[in-house]
């Protein structure tokens, strides 16, 4: 019996998932416990790994396709295993001593068309299933399931499906685009650069509105020796303007990134600062055992504030004079940015292009002034060496976002730093890191 | 064994009748008991023991004495006090040790602790948590060599307790209507818990209730390792020649109480000390020595032997690994 | 044994409970009289019945042989005829060897004599597993008696519930099985003074939560409602239903919950196939509750194996704090 390869359930309230890459084409062989494919939720993305070792056959499911959980998405045959030619019964033959119906079906025989006869596959009709107490919900309410989507195991419908269901049908849509976008998509890989040293790789992931020069000073303070591979976001930097609707595509280009640039090393350590912070977390999640340690400076990701008002201020200012006072709010002191300081970062924004996409960017991650994208649940998941350092004057993020995490991580808390210690303090924060990270 | 003993030869029974060798190794496993037993209660003291234990020492001449011409084919069944039972079996106290530890190289894996030891190879069907549980499977076994035309016999070990339980009226009466080869020992040390045998039991001797089933019974002294030996061998010798089953009441007494929660409110200490005095392995110790079999020297040397032995014993126990979890369900049904 | 605590209530252990109850009974009612094996001097296997011989003599707290079909018998016709036994079983394993009284005599008695004869029996059975005392003393067969008309079958969790429903049985005109968990004997807690009755039947919110039923009976409670504690903290709140009665079976309170919860777990220590779990989930599903459920029900009873010795196995056997945890956690975050 072949194993079937199933479209998992890897977040709480998921009902679907896409199928964003496969790892292995159909006819490969695999190994069990090896990547198999990689699937994105609107809130997660994540790697699944083979179940069982053989051959991939009976791809059902292409990258990109939208997939209920739990649907069988491929099967893989054990080697030597014979591939049947279909999973049915081909010789059900009516009962000889059957009472002979009036109209003589065709009888379907061996040589038969498969696709001719109906199978009782579930993931093709998967049927409807809901808990008790959601059906009695929705009659009571008059709706009717198929319209409900399920978020419970295998896409059960829970009775707050049915309820959330009945809250959105009141509410209206409302969001629309914010003003035209005054730039043009660009396609192609994210922009990587790295420093050659000796030892385990050490990967840079910048926050909003920076990029990976912004690493400079830490870098110093770390010592030449550590080889660092610098990630450029999406219209950051030297990187692509690339067009992308959620923080979980966000996250998919980094993570393509970083199987690049990993490639051919066993394990690399990643530091990731604000909104690289986070998805270095996304990263980690998907790629835990490419990852040695992690280290995360004022992650955003793990709660809902988020001084929305600096992040658009800054990505609409188009002078040093108006760009200052949101400059300011990063660190823990004003007097830390000087007007020569914004001047040259305005300098680095003056492409209207860069500031439109980055704009539109800031209203697609960070929506209404909130942080819709949840990372808790990955940091609780996490096995690996993971640190936290945050400055206790962060008015961008605040610091007691990391309470509520329930996973295991050292948390630094550093005095008399704003949201970018790695400018504040580099030496500070690099000592920090270089005890993480010889753990 | 030699049993062409002169007639006018009157030393006592087991030293005319088994070979200095075999009376050497009947009291290296008298020594085995006792210090098997002493090693347990000293482990269950410091914690190495979960659950209970009931000991035996005290009556070890009738376990010894009892197994003293069975072979490996030949089966026993036991009580929950049968530690000696296994012992004189020929059980390796190692494995025991393991199972009372919990240990997978335990004779029961770890699944059974003291009260349901068995060496299924040695042909002890097991002690046995149910009083009087172990008498119909005794009789079953005898059934099995009667059917099987083999000459085996079964040894079916039980406490004066039991001896009020339907089960053993049941199996006496089977195993006499169909001629069984299975040999009834009672092993009477007096009590049943906190009952004593005058207050539970309708008759004077257990052997009495032999004469209800038609079979022969006797009451011997189960200190005395020569007089069970002689009053088993006779029931074996009847068995085997196709006469059916005898009752062997062996009267003895535990030095220790009942189980390792008992409060000795129910006889004296004086009684307990009275008894102590009749210490079944010195006694058949001197009568080694007096009858020439072996010297101090040589004795003493049997009793090292069986220290080492336990010493050597809980060390494996103790170094054995535990079962594995995932395991628990493990040995319910036959595996394929 | 009349400790106080700081509320100025009065604490006794559940074995101390039991055993007021027991003096209550005997010394309002003449025709109270107990029966089993080592209750007197030695007090019972765990100690319940203690010094109540000292009190009432000996014709009225009679040591019996180790004779359970019998003993249960003699039990059951004196309850026919006048007297109130209380009979205890030293382990409930041992129920099985009378099974023939209990189940085909003392249940049926009054329905096949149409209503005409009366068995007022009380049978005490010290229960369940985690004294390393292995397969034949450990189990938990009280389902094997919801399954028998005619019997009514507790398990109090705690010391008022233990002597409150001992008295309740015997002013009950039928017969009852009280199963006693061996782990509660030294639990203690407050106990009310005099004699009053726990109603037989009726279930108890021992903890009232939204998010989930849990359905536990005798230890199982406990382990339950520390479950129930660890999963506050984490904001799942859970409900503890205390059993109590496993027949008559408290429907309304069950359902009642699982109405309210939409989610319901059933935390048992008998083998889970075949259990009180099934009956209750049937219960559930065959209800109007049935409609509230918004997952699974669960089951979580006890490894489909024998109890075994090991200590880590006998622990891995049945539902402790931990697994309870873990279940309750699943059902309450959607992942059943
Ligand atoms: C059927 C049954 N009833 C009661 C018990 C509890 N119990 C264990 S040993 C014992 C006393 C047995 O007395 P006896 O048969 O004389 O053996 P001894 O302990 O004296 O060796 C009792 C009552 C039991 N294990 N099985
Ligand atoms: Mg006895």
């Amino acid at each position: 019996m072949p194993v079937e390869v199933i479209l998992p359930k890897v977040d709480m309230d998921m009902s679907h998932g896409k199928l964003a890459t496969w790892h292995v084409a159909e006819g490969e062989t695999v190994a069990k416990g090896a990547p198999l494919f990689d699937i994105e939720t609107d809130k997660a993305a994540m790697e699944v790994e083979s179940p069982a070792s053989g051959r991939l056959l009976s791809v059902t499911a292409q990258p990109g396709d939208m997939v209920a959980v739990g649907t069988v998405v491929a099967l893989i045959y054990a080697e030597g295993e014979t591939v049947a030619e279909t999973p049915i019964q081909t010789t059900a033959a009516p009962e000889p001593e059957a009472p002979v119906a009036k109209t003589v079906e065709p009888v379907p025989t061996a040589t038969a068309h498969p696709a001719a006869i109906p199978q009782a596959d579930p993931a093709v009709a998967p049927g409807l299933r809901a808990t008790p107490a959601a059906r009695a919900a929705a009659r009571a309410s008059g709706i009717t399931l198929e319209e409900v989507p399920g978020t419970g195991p295998r896409g059960r419908i829970q009775r707050d499906d049915v309820a959330a269901f009945l809250a959105h049908r009141v509410e209206a849509p409302a969001l629309a685009s914010p003003g035209a976008g005054a730039w043009s998509a660009q396609p192609g890989p994210l922009h990587v650069s790295s420093r050659k040293g000796t030892g385990v790789p050490l990967v840079l992931i910048h926050g909003f509105t920076a990029d990976s020069q912004s690493w400079a000073p830490l870098e110093k303070a770390l010592g030449a020796d550590r080889p660092l591979i610098r990630i450029d976001l999406p219209g950051h930097g030297r990187s692509p303007r690339r067009r992308l609707g959620s923080f979980a595509e966000l996250a998919r280009m980094v993570v393509e990134a970083l199987d690049d640039v990993t490639r051919g090393h066993d394990k690399v350590d990643l530091l990731g600062h604000s909104l690289g912070g986070a998805l270095a977390l996304a990263a980690a999640d998907i790629r835990a055992r490419r990852i040695r340690s992690l280290a995360l400076i004022a992650p955003a990701g793990l709660g809902p504030e988020i001084d929305a008002q600096a992040l658009t201020g800054i990505t609409r200012a188009t002078r040093a004079e108006s760009l200052a006072p949101w400059l300011r709010r990063l660190t823990a002191t004003p007097d830390g940015i000087s007007d020569d300081y914004a001047r040259a970062a305005m300098r680095l924004r003056a492409d209207p292009a860069l500031r439109a996409f980055q704009a539109e960017l800031a209203e697609i991650l960070f929506p209404d002034g909130v942080q819709p994208f949840d990372l808790r649940p990955a940091l609780s998941r996490l096995e690996i060496p993971t640190a936290i350092l945050w400055g206790r004057s962060d008015h961008i993020l605040p610091w007691r976002q990391a309470l509520s995490i329930t996973g295991d991580f050292a948390l630094h808390l550093l005095a008399d730093a704003g949201h970018v210690p790695q400018l504040e303090c580099p030496d500070r924060v690099a000592r920090i890191l270089v005890r993480h990270l010889l753990m | 064994m030699t049993s062409d003993a002169p007639a006018t030869d009157n030393r006592p029974f087991a030293i005319r009748t088994y070979a200095p060798a075999q009376l050497r190794e009947a009291l290296r496993r008298m020594y085995l008991i006792r210090r098997f037993e002493e090693g347990a209660e000293d482990s269950y003291m410091r914690g190495l023991i979960h659950g209970t234990m009931h000991l035996s020492i005290g009556q070890e001449a009738s376990a010894m004495a009892t197994c003293m011409e069975l072979t490996d084919a030949d089966k026993i069944t036991s009580t929950h006090r049968g530690h000696g039972h296994c012992i004189a079996k020929g059980a390796d106290v190692g494995r025991m040790f393991a199972e009372f530890f919990g240990k997978e190289t335990g004779y029961c894996h770890g699944r059974g602790g003291s009260m349901h030891i068995a060496d299924v190879r040695t042909g002890n069907l097991g002690a046995n948590g149910i009083v009087g549980g172990g008498l119909p499977i005794a009789v079953g076994a005898a059934l099995t060599a009667k059917r099987l035309g083999r000459d085996d016999v079964t040894v079916c070990f039980f406490g004066d307790g039991a001896n009020n339980e339907g089960a053993f009226h049941e199996a006496l009466n089977m195993a006499s209507v169909w001629k069984l080869p299975v040999i009834f020992v009672c092993e009477n040390n007096g009590y049943g818990m906190s009952t004593a045998v005058t207050r539970s039991t309708a008759v004077r001797h257990i052997a009495d209730r032999a004469s209800a089933y038609s079979m022969p019974g006797i009451t011997v002294d189960g200190n005395d390792f020569s007089a069970v030996a002689e009053a088993v061998h006779a029931a074996i010798v009847r068995a085997r020649a196709g006469d059916g089953p005898s009752l062997v009441e062996n009267v003895t007494y535990r030095w220790r109480g009942h189980s390792k929660s008992d409060r000795n409110r129910y006889r004296t200490k004086e009684e307990i000390e009275e008894w102590m005095t009749r210490d079944p392995i010195a006694r058949f110790r001197s009568e080694l020595i007096a009858h020439g079999i072996l010297d101090e020297a040589a004795a003493d040397a049997v009793a090292a032997e069986a220290m080492a032995e336990v010493e050597a014993g809980i060390a494996f126990a103790k170094s054995s690994p535990a079962p594995a979890i995932g395991d628990v369900t493990r040995y319910v049904y036959a595996e394929n | 044994m009349n400790a106080m605590t700081e509320t100025g209530l009065r604490v006794l252990s559940y074995s101390e409970a039991i055993r007021e109850a027991m003096a209550i009974a005997m010394e309002n009612d003449p025709t109270v009289i107990l029966m089993g094996e080592d209750i007197g001097v030695y007090g019972g296997a765990f100690q319940v019945t203690l010094d109540l011989v000292d009190r009432f003599g000996p014709d009225r707290v009679m040591d019996t042989p180790i004779s359970e079909l019998g003993g249960a018998g003699v039990a059951v016709g004196a309850a026919l005829t006048g007297l109130k036994p209380i009979y205890e079983f030293q382990f409930s394993d041992f129920a099985m060897l009378a099974m023939e009284q209990i189940v085909n005599q003392a249940a049926k008695l009054r329905y096949m004599l149409g209503g005409e004869a009366s068995v007022p029996v009380v049978f005490r059975l010290p229960a369940g597993s985690g004294t390393g005392a292995a397969a034949q003393h450990s189990q938990s067969i009280e389902a094997w008696f919801g399954h028998v008309p005619g019997l009514k079958v507790l398990q109090p969790a705690t010391p008022e519930d233990a002597k409150g429903m001992l008295l309740s049985a015997l002013a009950d005109p039928d017969p009852v099985m009280i199963f006693e968990h061996k782990l509660l004997y030294k639990m203690k807690g407050h106990v009310p003074e005099g004699s009053y009755l726990t109603p037989i039947g009726k279930a108890l919110v021992r903890r009232s939560g939204t998010d989930l039923t849990i359905v536990a009976g005798s230890i199982m409670v406990h382990r339950a409602l520390e479950a129930a504690e660890r999963l506050a903290a984490e904001g799942i709140s859970a409900e503890v239903i205390d059993l109590r009665s496993i027949r008559p079976i408290d429907a309304e309170t069950i359902l009642a919950s699982v109405r309210k919860t939409g989610r319901l777990m059933v935390v048992y220590e008998g083998v889970k196939a075949f259990g009180v779990g099934a009956e209750i989930s049937a219960m559930v599903a065959e209800s109007d509750a049935f409609d509230h459920l918004d997952a699974p029900i669960l089951r979580l009873g006890a490894a489909d194996a024998p109890v075994p010795y090991n200590p880590d196995l006998e622990r891995a056997a049945v539902p402790q704090v931990e697994t309870i945890e873990a279940a309750a956690r699943r059902l309450a975050r959607r992942e059943v």
